[in-house]
């Protein structure tokens, strides 16, 4: 720029600092009403920049021709701001970027350069204020302008910058494949001038700053970095849009990592997005990756420092803020915890189940990394490998229970409870003392029946309901066990008195449950529905079923008793059918459940007629 | 009627549109609303066209463009199709709740407010409130008492918007009471009488609400906006005094075409194709993934249930109870039926095509019943014995009945067994795995080959013996015999009492007869055999006196699992003891198996 006076280009650096300090700075305080204030006076100056640096370059006699900031104006384009370009532009190809166009420290390709930029900070502006159809034609001005030079560290930034503005864009206009294509193009840019060049790129700003102002070569590189660092975490949300959650994943991953290596991230919110990476991870049973996050959410967490005591957040509003936030965090980051531990009991159990010797054995190659942590991510395979799982959960259960109580934070205190109760069972399955696992089972119902029967069905109805079924099945679980426990201990004769007792007590316990859930279903009138919900359209009528089986359970000596019991589970098993025959459309999610009704419907009363049948002879 | 409801209206172009000579672009018809995109030129079939033209079914789809033509939906139409029913719903004692979806001047206050002499949804639903309220008061059936809350939620902050001067406004606390359900801690609540009452605290709200002038909009709303009825009603219930609390919540959303500060415009709202531009927003992109992976997939399998900590919530959280099952919840969006406002529009669409899923429902697991269905199926194969037999004193599942699948069972363990030995002795069966109907295994620390056609093992009792032989027996037939035999033998054998010529196996139509040769020693399951015999699965086979066998029958096998699996065949072995009481009380006995 030697035509241009030292004064002249101290006044556009001075606009451009203005311009950057209202974008930045002042905007962060315009007021709700007017909330682009200062973005607008950007603009402004941004303008007077362009204006400025085209006028330097008339006098240079170098005419540029086919982009003009100033033909772009504001707000005409209808009520959204936006009018839908006819088509998508594709991006060019990094191979023309590194080998075609101007050298990027020759004149002529500063001048590209510093000319793009202009046009991208308005072009920033503008989808800044909600105007994306003139952001865009700034945005591909940039372009136009960097497509007349060669990638250089004197612009690979904006180069960068550009792209992933561009991305935005055509991504919040569902043309995913179009952003796609920016972004890519910007990762391999950035790969390719990190393979071939390195050195610390200039950045935008180093433009308008006068020498004494320049940026250091560290922060050039910090700036860069964070560059790219949004380019990956872009493409992660444009590969989840495209539903390729795998590779999502994976770009997330590195955004994490990066901003763990570059140093720029807040330790808790770090911690929790570690955190939430390990439950996707630990839904694909890939539970190696999963520990490694959580245990990664758990150390920097730390970094965050002590939770502020309750007396010093009563002084203060921030300190109140803080200690909320990094008590609910750690909170959080536990339940992450806890999810792992109960998935990988579930997991094992299933397959333990299902057929054993199919265990993945694939983990096993991972021995190093599970000796390093204290809790396994192999698939634990008997009792003391799921009870050192359990005691991991459990820790974590008290920890997140000691934030999410139950005043004040009812579903999650409950959700916690839940797992809670799913670890026991879990871990009951291993357990091969019958009474202990019976044991098991008390304590999952000494946890949730209070709780259960505390709340208002008004406002956790669907949560009573997990609860009255879950208790349900426990009981149901509980009672078999008792069973099987009598019939070993004493083979020859039937049941004593008291085991009776018992197992007469658990079946009711049962079937209340079971039946106050399907009271829960009635209006509140207590009128029964004629049409079942599709979301509790099958365990309504599991519900009815596993009823009707426990009343023809229940253990009675008098043939009368016998009679009662029999035919209120007739009545169950009709009302299973009798729903099917009138709502074709309940069929397929109750198929087996049905063809059992049915025939229970069949054979029942024959089975009650022969009872009766003895009732006036023992008279 | 359905607990969520979602419908779909367009209002008439607008002057704006008008002198802009836009183009129509939505037309409905029943309940589904289409959307053309001008910018595809017409006339093209197929892919083209689905890309021109994209419709979308909801609930109800009300076209209101046009005043004077005949399907033109009016306030009334409105009301009576959506607003009657949450009114009889909440007295009847649900939780009601009405969203209000939609980009700024698409006509989301007139659906909602409507203009004087032309009143909107909830000027309509008020008065039928307070109309029923009357008559009811007026028999003197129950009392009544409504008080109403305004507030907003600004940036993840909840403000009372009908806050008296002094007290502090901002960022309320949103908790749960165990008794009370979800609240706004320090909310003001405000006693009303009619709907002039509601009106007035309405428009006082409304001014304090936080809006915002952009050059795009004039004032458009930044801000989730939720007005809340509390309503009580107190009756004698057969002279017990009983007391019914509805919620009536009326909420306006954000517009879509605003993020707020963190990027995201709350109540997983928001989804489509938007990239949040801050790294502060990370968190919930990995939510998302998260949650994809969670609900994605085969619905029948057992969803993965893992915790995944939302950021955007507290609308989510505060709704809970009206998301959460025992509410009735519409939805309405409305649109602009201009080709200028295409994308907005199409975005609007497309979201209030997902608002149903949005409901979060809490699902009930169950356990599987596989157990409970199996003591079922053996109990009816119980009385249907019973019933075969008349009334005579019933003979249950004999011991012959279940001897074949007891024998799978033993069986099995003993090909466990064998394949312990098989382990220490394996080298052989690399060659042997070369045939294409074996494969070998690995089951737990064991080794299982596995072949598909029919076989016999080799058990021998030679401690010196380190292999292990298997016999195919081919389609067709196998002779058995020594070296020295006039004609080739297919399997040589050589030990006491061995004869030249032994035996052969006939394999036809995938059943295997043993057939002795002259008078040769061959036993069957220890039992002496001289004539032609079948085999089945496990069969234990001693040819002359050394030469032991196990018949594995693959095929066999399986349909005999596969029974087993599907409880046709009882596999729990009950002590006769049990069937004896089983007379009794059939259905109270059953033993313990592991798994």
């Amino acid at each position: 720029m030697a035509s241009v006076s030292s004064d002249e280009w101290r006044a556009i650096c001075d606009k451009f600092t203005n311009a950057q300090n209202l974008t930045v700075v002042d905007s962060q305080n315009d007021p709700d009403n007017d909330p682009f204030r200062s973005k607008y006076k950007a603009r402004e100056l941004l303008r007077e920049i362009y204006c400025s640096l085209k006028s330097f370059e008339a006098g240079e006699g170098e005419e540029e021709t086919g982009e003009s900031g100033e033909t772009v104006e504001t707000g005409e384009t209808g009520e959204s701001g936006e009018q839908l370009p006819v088509e998508a532009p594709v991006d060019g190809q990094t191979e023309e970027a590194f080998s075609q166009g101007f050298c990027g420290d020759s004149p002529a390709g500063l001048r590209a350069a510093k000319l793009g930029a202009v046009e991208y900070y308005l072009g920033v502006n503008h989808v800044d204020t909600e105007e994306l159809s003139a952001g865009q034609e700034h945005l591909m001005n940039c372009m136009k302008l960097l497509g007349k030079c060669r990638v250089s560290s004197e612009n690979v930034s904006l180069f960068i910058h550009a792209r992933n503005q561009l991305g935005i864009l055509w991504a919040g206009r569902d043309e995913t494949e179009t952003a796609q294509g920016f972004l890519e193009t910007a990762e391999s840019i950035y790969q390719r001038y990190m393979k071939e060049d390195g050195s610390p790129p200039t950045d935008m700003a180093d433009y308008f700053s006068t020498e004494e102002n320049q940026l250091t070569h560290q922060e050039r590189t910090k700036r860069f970095e964070l560059a790219y660092t949004h380019t990956m975490y872009y493409l992660a949300q444009v590969y989840k849009n495209l539903g390729e959650t795998e590779r999502a994943a994976i770009y997330c991953h590195s955004t994490l990592q990066r901003q763990l290596k570059l140093n720029q991230f807040s330790p808790m919110e770090w911690a929790l997005n570690a955190a939430t990476l390990s439950q996707y991870y630990i839904t694909k049973g890939r539970y190696m990756e999963g520990r490694h996050c959580l245990s990664a959410a758990t150390v920097i967490s730390g970094l965050a420092g002590e939770v502020p005591s309750e007396a010093a957040a009563q002084e203060s509003e921030t300190e109140s803020e803080r200690r909320e936030q990094l008590r609910q965090k750690r909170a959080e980051i536990a339940r992450c915890w806890i999810k792992y531990c109960l998935n990988i009991l579930q997991d094992s159990k299933k397959l333990l189940e299902d057929s054993i010797g199919e265990l993945d054995t694939d983990h096993t190659f991972d021995s190093i990394a599970s000796l390093e942590e204290k809790v396994r991510c192999l698939l634990p395979m008997d009792f003391t490998e799921a009870r050192a799982i359990f005691l991991v959960g459990q820790h974590y259960v008290t920890q997140a229970k000691e934030y999410f109580q139950m005043d004040g934070y009812v579903t999650d205190h409950i959700e916690i409870l839940q797992d809670h109760s799913s670890l026991f069972r879990s871990l009951a399955f291993y357990e091969e003392d019958l009474d202990r696992r019976c044991k098991m089972h008390k304590r999952r119902v000494d946890m949730m029946e209070p709780v259960c029967m505390e709340l208002n069905s008004k406002y956790y109805l669907m949560i009573r309901r997990q609860m009255m079924f879950e208790l349900a099945e426990t009981y149901n679980e509980m009672m078999d066990l008792k069973l099987t426990l009598a019939n070993r201990q004493d083979e020859t004769e039937s049941l004593d008195n008291h085991t009776i007792k018992k197992f007469n007590n658990l079946c009711s316990a049962s079937a209340k449950y079971f039946q106050m859930f399907l009271d829960s279903l009635c209006s509140p009138e207590g009128k029964q529905p004629e049409h079942l919900e599709e979301e509790v359209l099958r365990p309504a009528l599991v519900a009815r079923f596993r009823v009707a089986r426990l009343y023809s359970r229940l253990i009675c000596t008098s043939p009368p008793g016998q009679v009662e019991n029999l035919d209120k589970s007739l009545e169950h098993y009709k009302y299973v059918v009798d729903y099917c025959d009138s709502h074709p459309e309940a069929v397929a999610t109750v198929e087996t459940e049905l063809e059992l009704s049915r025939e229970m419907v069949g054979l029942l009363p024959l089975k009650i007629n022969r009872i009766k049948a003895k009732i006036p002879a023992n008279n | 009627m359905a607990s969520v409801r979602v419908a779909v209206r367009v209002r008439p172009m607008n002057r704006r549109e008008k002198d802009l000579t836009a183009k129509c672009i939505i037309k409905m018809e029943g309940n589904k609303t289409s959307i053309t995109n001008l910018k595809i030129p017409d006339g093209n079939a197929g892919e083209v066209l689905r890309d021109r033209i994209k419709t979308f079914t909801y609930d109800f789809s009300y076209d209101s463009m046009d005043s004077k033509s005949s399907p033109f939906v009016s306030q009334e139409k409105v009301f009576k199709d959506l607003g009657s029913d949450v009114l009889r719903a909440a007295f009847e004692g649900y939780n009601a709740c009405v969203f209000a979806y939609g980009q700024t001047g698409s006509g989301k206050s007139y659906t909602m407010m409507g203009n004087p002499g032309d009143a909107g949804l909830i000027p309509r639903f008020c008065e039928g409130l307070f109309t029923r309220i009357a008559a009811t008061t007026r028999w003197d059936e129950a009392s009544f008492r409504a008080e109403v809350s305004y507030l907003e939620i600004y940036n993840e902050r909840v403000r009372d918007l009908l806050r008296r001067k002094s007290t502090q406004t901002y960022n309320l606390r949103v908790r749960e009471h165990p008794k009370d359900g979800p609240y706004v801690e320090d909310l003001s609540k405000h006693l009303v009488q009619n709907y002039s009452d509601v009106e007035e605290l309405m428009e006082a709200g409304n001014i304090n609400r936080t809006t915002a002038s952009t050059s795009m909009n004039d004032v458009s709303s930044r801000s989730h906006a939720i007005f809340t009825i509390n309503f009580t009603q107190a009756k004698f219930d057969s002279e017990m005094p009983s007391e019914t609390v509805s919620k009536i919540h009326l909420v306006d959303l954000a517009g879509s075409e605003r993020a707020d500060a963190t990027g995201a415009t709350g109540v997983r709202l928001k989804e489509g194709g938007n990239i949040n531009k801050s790294l502060v927003t990370l968190g919930n992109v990995i939510s998302a993934l998260a949650d994809m992976s969670q609900d994605g997939g085969n619905t029948n399998l057992k969803k993965k249930a893992v915790f995944v900590p939302y950021r955007d919530s507290v609308l989510t959280w505060l709704l809970k109870d009206s998301l959460g099952g025992n509410s009735k919840t519409i939805m309405i969006a409305t649109v602009s039926p201009a080709d200028v406002n295409y994308g907005e529009t199409l975005s609007t669409l497309r979201y209030a095509n997902r608002a149903k899923n949005i409901i979060n429902k809490p699902t009930i697991n169950e356990d599987c019943n596989v157990r409970l269905i199996r003591e079922l199926r053996n109990e009816i194969a119980r009385l249907k014995a019973l019933l075969v037999q008349g009334n005579q004193i019933a003979l249950l599942d004999s011991p012959t009945a279940l001897s074949m699948e007891e024998k799978l069972h033993q069986n099995e363990a003993r090909v466990l067994e064998l394949t312990k030995e098989w382990t220490n002795k394996w080298n052989e069966t690399q060659n042997i795995l070369k045939e294409e109907t074996l494969a070998l295994r690995k089951e737990g620390i064991g080794v299982v080959l596995d072949s598909e056609l029919p076989h016999l093992i080799g058990i021998d009792d030679d401690l010196l013996s380190t292999g292990i032989i298997l016999y195919h027996l081919k389609e067709g037939q196998t002779y058995v015999g020594r070296e020295d035999a006039s004609t080739e033998q297919d399997i040589i054998l050589h030990g006491l009492d061995l004869e030249s010529e032994h035996c052969r196996f006939e394999n036809q139509n995938g059943k295997v007869t043993l057939v002795p040769l002259g008078g040769a020693q061959c036993s069957v399951n220890g039992v002496q055999v001289t004539e032609r015999s079948q085999l089945n699965q496990g069969a234990v086979i001693l040819l002359g006196r050394t030469n032991m066998f196990r018949f594995n029958h693959p095929k066999e096998a399986a349909k005999l699992r596969e029974k087993r699996k599907s409880g046709v065949l009882s596999t729990f072995s009950l002590s006769m003891t049990d069937l004896s009481t089983s007379c009794e009380n059939l259905s109270t006995v059953m033993l313990y198996n592991p798994g």
